[in-house]
């Protein structure tokens, strides 16, 4: 190794080699290079580490579990009411809760190849029903798009949530009055009223579209 | 390793990271929140616990650039001028003299100081090839050591 390529070295901070260790042993200059790169650092590195707020490691961990709990009580809510409901659940599937699951089965891929919306306009075609700042906050928004569905126009949403993946169907037209459940070929799906319209969840069990319903409806 | 403890472990240098970025303390604190919770959401697909630490810095990073717009895009290099010591010919404070750096050259400095990152990690960040990341890491040394009064950088204080 000569000088130039142990200069060039340590200025890219990288840590410093057997090789480097070497030449450094054995040349003047390079030593007091080195010393001068160590105070350069040190200094660098007292500038960059700033003092952070009393406390905020842990006010942040806590944040974390706050947000669990309340994602997981809105589920626990829904899935009593489904409880109560159970029964109905079991026995009498929603017709439009069945055809959100066939959406989901057949047609789904079709309209995310179709392409998703620029985010204005999805916001725009959500904002009466499901507001896009709503669904962002119950997770991570994958894509929206519009797509035929029981003979007026929905919005394909695709939602990841912390316990999964599940497909929205935004209806702005199609008016309900109580929820619908409905399970078929190892899918669920829910429909619920949603400001004059309605919404249907579909996922791949009960207790996801539970708990994205409770945190829908939160 | 839960989220929350990922969280406790990191929290103090993903602030101090964000606080390089924004250059502001509240602005630092709630750029780390909402990336947090993006996190939280995003946790259970990470498939690599190994990688936490790197994916939490590149939220803070991509929740830093969304909150700022389009004036914390990526820079181009062209037009971008390092600052020399004609900038104050007696010399700056280290701090002061990280703040004349361009972001460009900046950020990968405060990724490998602050985040002990690796050249490729940084590469991997930001998007960049490892030469690339390299190149500005000594580009932004040099200018450093052209910026900063003998003084501070022997880390004494003025």
């Amino acid at each position: 190794m000569n000088c130039l390529d142990y200069r060039r070295l340590l200025l890219t901070g990288a840590p410093e080699t057997e090789a480097m260790r070497l030449h450094r042993m054995q040349c003047a200059g390079c030593a007091a290079e080195h010393r001068e790169h160590g105070a350069l650092e040190s200094a660098l590195r007292e500038a960059l580490e700033v003092a952070v707020p009393e406390g905020f490691a842990g006010r942040m961990a806590r944040a974390q579990v706050l947000r669990r709990r309340r994602f997981l009580a809105a589920a626990a809510a829904v899935l009593a009411g489904a409880g109560a409901g159970g029964y109905a659940w079991l026995t009498r599937p929603d017709p439009v809760a069945m055809a959100c699951i066939d959406f989901v089965m057949k047609d789904e891929s079709k309209a995310i190849m179709m392409g998703g919306m620029p985010r204005a306009a999805a916001a725009a075609a959500l904002e009466p029903t499901l507001p896009l700042s709503h669904l962002e906050k119950v997770g991570q928004v994958m894509h929206v798009g519009p797509c035929p569905f029981n003979g007026a126009t929905a919005y394909l949403v695709i939602l990841d949530v912390p316990q999964g993946k599940v497909s929205l169907l935004v209806m702005p037209s199609a008016k309900r009055e109580r929820d619908g459940h409905a399970d078929k070929e190892g899918m669920s799906a829910a429909v619920m009223p949603m400001h004059g319209g309605s919404v249907g969840i579909v996922g791949d069990d009960r207790a996801l579209v539970a708990s994205v319903m409770g945190a829908l409806k939160a | 390793m839960s989220f929350e403890d990922a969280v406790r472990a990191h929290a103090d240098e993903l602030f101090r990271y964000a606080y390089w970025l924004a250059r502001d303390r509240a602005r630092a604190e709630d750029v780390v929140q909402e990336a947090l919770l993006r996190g939280w959401r995003a946790f259970p697909r990470l498939r690599d616990a190994a990688a936490t630490r790197a994916w939490l810095f590149s939220i803070v990073r991509n929740e830093y650039r969304r909150a700022a717009g389009a004036a914390a895009r990526e820079e181009s290099l062209d037009g971008v001028d390092l600052p020399d010591e004609r900038t104050d010919p007696g010399g700056l404070e280290m701090r002061d003299a990280l703040r004349a750096l361009p972001a460009a050259y900046g950020e990968p400095l405060a990724l490998q100081v602050l985040g002990g990152f690796s050249g490729a990690e940084i590469a991997d960040l930001l998007g960049l090839t490892e030469g690339a990341v390299m190149t500005r890491l000594t580009r932004a040394r040099q200018a450093l050591r052209r910026l900063v009064a003998p003084r501070a950088r022997a880390g004494g204080r003025p």
